[in-house]
C-alpha cells in the first residue's frame, strides 16, 4: 500500500469487514437483547465506511490534527472469544479491543511512513480509530463500570 | 350682612394664582425604609413552588399558578405564588416561612393603575419594576420559623457497630419523633418525587397527632413494605425536601420507620383490614423480591389468587440477600413479608422457573405473570487473574453472611467498587474483622452508594483509595492470599459533557497483597430462564426489559418490574413497578371496568 488511495481501500474494506462480523455475530446471537446490540455496532461500522468514502471523494476532511481523549480501558482487559453466547459487557470489550488494534496499525503504519501526504492520511486513520475506540470505552465507562 | 361678609368668598381665587403648598406627587418623593415591606419579589428559578407561603397566608391572598417554565423539574411542583393586592396586608408571612428563601419584599409602595386586575400578579414571572430592586424587606440570615436542623438519630458508636450485626440506627423516641415532625411544612413536594408517591405529609401528620395507627394505613396505601423502607429507602424524597434548602431535610425515613415500630404485627390484619375476595383469576409472580411481593399485595387484595415463584428459600430478594442485618434486621423485613403473605399469597421456594417449571406453563396455567426477577449475576472486572480463588464476590459476600455462613474473607482485604454492595461487602468484612481498603476508580464524590453508607464505611474504619483502577490479579507466594495490581487515575473531562472519565496513568502502578479481592462492580440479570423465543418477543435493552404503559410488555400475559426493568435499582422503585403493574393487570383482566378516555386509547 503506497498511496492515499491504497490505504483508504484497505481501511474503507477494514469498516465494511467489522460491519459484517458484527451483523453475522448478531445472526447468531443467543442473548436476550444481544441482537439489537450487535446490530447497532454494524451500523456503527457502516457509518466509519461511509465516512471514509466520502473522505477519500474529496467530501469530507479526516479528523484534524488533535489529541483523542484515550481512556485505556481496553488495554487491560482480557481477549473475548466472540461466540453465540455473547454478553453485552463482552460485546463491548470486543468492539473495544478491535478499535484498538485498528489505531496501533495506522499509528505502526504512520511510524513506517515520511512525513507527507500518505503520513497525514495515515494519522487521520490513526485518530478516526481512536475516536471510535474513546465511543465504545465511554459506553463500557457508562454502562458496565456503573458501581466502579 | 355687610360687604365685606359677600366679598370675602371670593378673596380666596387670590390663592388660586400663588405657588402651591403642596407637591403634585409626593409619594414619589418619599421612597420606603430599606427594609420596608412593600410590594413582593420572587427569585421564580430559586422557587420551587412548595406553596408555603400560600398555606401561611392568612388573607388568602396568594394563590399557587401552573407556569410552563418551571413545569417537570425535578423538585419542583412548577407553580409559583400569583399575589392579590386586594388581600395583602403585607405582613411578610410569607417571606419569613419561605423554605427556599426565594421571596422577599421591595421596598417599593405605590402603584398607580386603571385597571384593577393588574393587582393580581404572578411575582418574579410577571414584569414589574420592582423585581430587581435591591431594598425592601429580607428575612434576617438564621431566622426561621422552623428549627432548620433535624432531630439527631441515634446511632451505635463505630467501635461497637463493628462488634456485631446489631441494627447500627437505633430509631427515634417518641418525643423525638414529634419534635422531628413538627419540622414538617406540609408541601407535598416530597410524594411527588417519591417513586411510590407516598403520602407523607400525611403519615408525619399522623405522628403529631399521635395516631400511628392512621400512619400505617396511609403508607400501605402505596407501598406494602414500609418497615424496609424506613430503615433503607434511597429516599429521593429527603433530597428534595424545600427544608432541606436552608437547614436540613425532614427525616422522613426514619419517621416512617418510627410509625412502623409503634405498631406490633399481629395488629396489622385489623388496622390495614385489607379486603380479600375471589375473582377466579391466577396470577404468577416470578421473584419474592420487593417488586414481586408489591405486585403480589395489590393484587392480592383485589382478590386474584397469586402464587410467588421464588428461586432462593426465603423471599425478600436483594433485601434479604444485598443488604446485611445491621441496616435491615431480618426481623423488620419479615414484618413486611408477613404481612403479605399472611393475605394468603402462595410463595413456592426454591423454585426456578425454566428449570423446575418452564415459563410457557406459567403462561398456560396463569391468566398473567408478573416478572420481577432482579440483577442477580455479579459483573466481571474482565481483567487478567480474575478468575483466582481468592477472588470473591461482594454479591457471593452479602448472601452468605445473610445465609450464617462466613464469607472467609480473611484479614486483609480490597474491595472494588463504590456502590452499595461495595459498601456493604466492606462493613461485613470489617465485622469479621478485617482490614478493609476500597479500592474506587473515580471520586468520592462519583459513588453510587448512599453518601451515608459511604461516611458509616469509614467512621467504621474502611479505608478508601479513590482513583485506582485494578489492571491485574497476580498470584501471591501464598496460596491463601492475592495481590492486585492498580494504577491511579487522574479525572479527565470528557470533550463530549457529562462527569469527568478516570484516565489511568500507567507510570503510577501498585501491586498490594491481600486475604481476598472483594469485586464489587456492579451486577446484571440473568434471563436465561425464558426462551429464545420468548426473549425475541420482549424489548430487551442492556440486559433491562423495556416496559410500556403499566409495565406491560410485548407479550399480551405478560408484565415486568424492578431492577430487572427500570434504571434506578432501587427497593421504592421496585415497589412502584410492583404496584403499577398490579394495576395494569387489573386493567388487562376487566377492560370493560376503565373506559378509554385518553387520545392515545390509553385504559384509564
Amino acid at each position: 500500500m503506497n498511496s492515499v488511495d491504497e490505504i483508504l481501500d484497505y481501511a474503507i474494506d477494514q469498516e465494511q469487514q467489522a460491519a459484517d462480523f458484527y451483523a453475522d455475530l448478531a445472526g447468531r446471537a443467543e442473548k436476550a437483547g444481544m441482537k439489537e446490540i450487535l446490530l447497532d455496532f454494524s451500523a456503527e461500522e457502516e457509518r466509519h465506511k461511509e465516512r471514509l468514502l466520502a473522505v477519500k471523494a474529496g467530501g469530507y476532511e479526516l479528523t484534524p490534527e488533535q489529541e483523542v481523549l484515550d481512556l485505556k480501558i481496553s488495554d487491560y482487559l482480557v481477549e473475548i472469544d466472540a461466540n453465540e453466547n455473547i454478553s453485552y459487557q463482552d460485546a463491548l470489550i470486543v468492539a473495544m479491543k478491535r478499535e484498538r488494534a485498528a489505531f496501533q496499525l495506522y499509528s505502526d503504519m504512520a511510524e513506517q511512513v515520511p512525513e507527507g501526504h500518505l503520513k497525514e492520511v495515515l494519522d487521520g486513520l490513526a485518530r478516526e480509530e481512536a475516536k471510535h475506540k474513546l465511543f465504545f470505552e465511554s459506553e463500557y465507562d457508562e454502562r458496565v463500570l456503573q458501581d466502579n | 350682612m355687610s360687604l365685606k361678609d359677600l366679598l370675602s368668598p371670593f378673596y380666596v381665587w387670590q390663592r388660586a394664582f400663588e405657588k402651591p403648598y403642596t407637591s403634585i406627587r409626593p409619594i414619589q418623593e418619599r421612597p420606603g425604609a430599606a427594609a420596608y415591606r412593600g410590594f413582593h419579589i420572587n427569585i421564580s428559578e430559586q422557587c420551587i413552588g412548595c406553596g408555603t407561603c400560600h398555606a401561611i397566608c392568612q388573607n388568602d391572598a396568594i394563590d399557587m399558578v401552573r407556569v410552563e417554565t418551571f413545569e417537570g423539574r425535578n423538585g419542583d411542583s412548577g407553580l409559583r405564588p400569583r399575589f392579590d393586592y386586594g388581600r395583602c396586608c403585607w405582613c411578610a408571612l410569607c417571606v419569613d416561612m419561605c423554605p427556599a428563601g426565594s421571596l422577599r419584599m421591595s421596598n417599593e409602595y405605590t402603584w398607580i393603575t386603571s385597571d384593577p386586575t393588574e393587582y393580581h400578579f404572578t411575582a418574579g414571572v410577571e414584569h414589574t419594576t420592582w423585581q430587581e430592586n435591591p431594598l425592601g424587606y429580607r428575612r434576617a440570615d438564621g431566622y426561621h420559623l422552623y428549627p432548620p436542623k433535624r432531630i439527631e438519630m441515634d446511632m451505635l458508636a463505630a467501635d461497637k457497630s463493628v462488634q456485631s450485626f446489631d441494627e447500627v440506627v437505633t430509631g427515634y423516641s417518641e418525643e423525638q419523633a414529634k419534635l422531628e415532625a413538627d419540622r414538617c411544612i406540609e408541601c407535598g413536594i416530597c410524594v411527588a418525587t417519591c417513586p411510590a408517591h407516598m403520602d407523607v405529609p400525611d403519615y408525619i401528620r399522623s405522628i403529631r397527632d399521635g395516631n400511628y395507627e392512621q400512619g400505617l394505613q396511609l403508607m400501605y396505601r402505596t407501598n406494602p413494605f414500609p418497615a424496609t423502607c424506613g430503615r433503607i429507602c434511597t429516599r429521593r424524597c429527603e433530597s428534595v425536601c424545600p427544608v432541606g434548602i436552608q437547614g436540613e431535610p425532614i427525616a422522613i425515613r426514619w419517621l416512617k420507620r418510627f410509625i412502623v415500630d409503634q405498631v406490633a404485627p399481629q395488629d396489622y390484619a385489623r388496622i390495614l383490614a385489607d379486603p380479600i375476595g375471589d375473582s377466579g383469576r391466577r396470577i404468577a409472580v416470578i421473584g419474592a423480591g420487593p417488586g414481586g411481593l408489591s405486585a403480589a399485595y395489590y393484587l392480592r387484595k383485589q382478590g386474584h389468587a397469586v402464587t410467588v415463584f421464588e428461586a432462593q428459600e426465603t423471599a425478600g430478594g436483594m433485601l434479604r440477600y444485598g443488604v446485611p442485618s445491621y441496616r435491615l434486621p431480618d426481623a423488620d423485613l419479615d414484618k413486611d413479608i408477613n404481612y403479605i403473605v399472611s393475605l394468603g399469597v402462595d410463595i413456592r421456594y426454591n423454585t426456578r422457573i425454566g428449570k423446575d417449571i418452564g415459563f410457557d406453563t406459567l403462561l398456560q396455567d396463569f391468566d398473567a405473570v408478573f416478572l420481577s426477577t432482579g440483577l442477580s449475576v455479579p459483573s466481571s472486572m474482565r481483567i487478567h487473574g480474575e478468575d483466582h480463588p481468592r477472588v470473591l464476590s461482594g454479591l457471593q459476600v452479602l448472601a452468605d453472611v445473610a445465609s450464617g455462613r462466613d464469607p472467609g474473607v480473611g484479614r486483609k482485604v480490597a474491595i472494588i467498587g463504590g456502590g452499595n454492595v461495595a459498601m456493604d461487602a466492606a462493613r461485613v468484612a470489617r465485622r469479621f474483622g478485617a482490614d478493609v481498603t476500597i479500592l474506587y476508580r473515580r471520586r468520592i464524590a462519583d459513588m453510587p452508594a448512599d453518601a451515608e453508607e459511604i461516611h458509616e464505611a469509614q467512621e467504621e474504619g474502611c479505608h478508601i483509595v479513590t482513583r485506582s483502577i485494578p489492571v491485574e490479579i497476580i498470584a501471591a507466594d501464598n496460596p491463601q492470599q492475592v495481590s492486585i495490581k492498580w494504577g491511579e487515575a487522574e479525572m479527565v473531562q470528557d470533550p463530549k459533557g457529562g462527569r469527568p472519565r478516570p484516565v489511568l496513568q500507567e507510570d503510577r502502578m501498585h501491586v498490594e497483597t491481600y486475604d481476598s479481592i472483594v469485586s464489587a462492580i456492579g451486577q446484571g440479570s440473568d434471563l436465561d430462564f425464558l426462551t429464545k423465543e420468548v426473549q425475541e418477543q420482549l424489548a430487551i435493552e442492556w440486559g433491562k426489559f423495556t416496559p410500556g404503559e403499566y409495565q406491560h410488555t410485548q407479550l399480551q400475559k405478560v408484565f415486568v418490574g424492578g431492577d430487572v426493568a427500570n434504571r434506578v435499582a432501587d427497593a421504592i422503585s421496585a415497589i412502584e413497578d410492583g404496584h403499577h403493574a398490579a394495576r395494569g393487570i387489573e386493567r388487562f383482566l376487566n377492560p370493560d371496568a376503565y373506559t378509554t378516555t385518553d387520545e392515545k386509547g390509553e385504559l384509564t
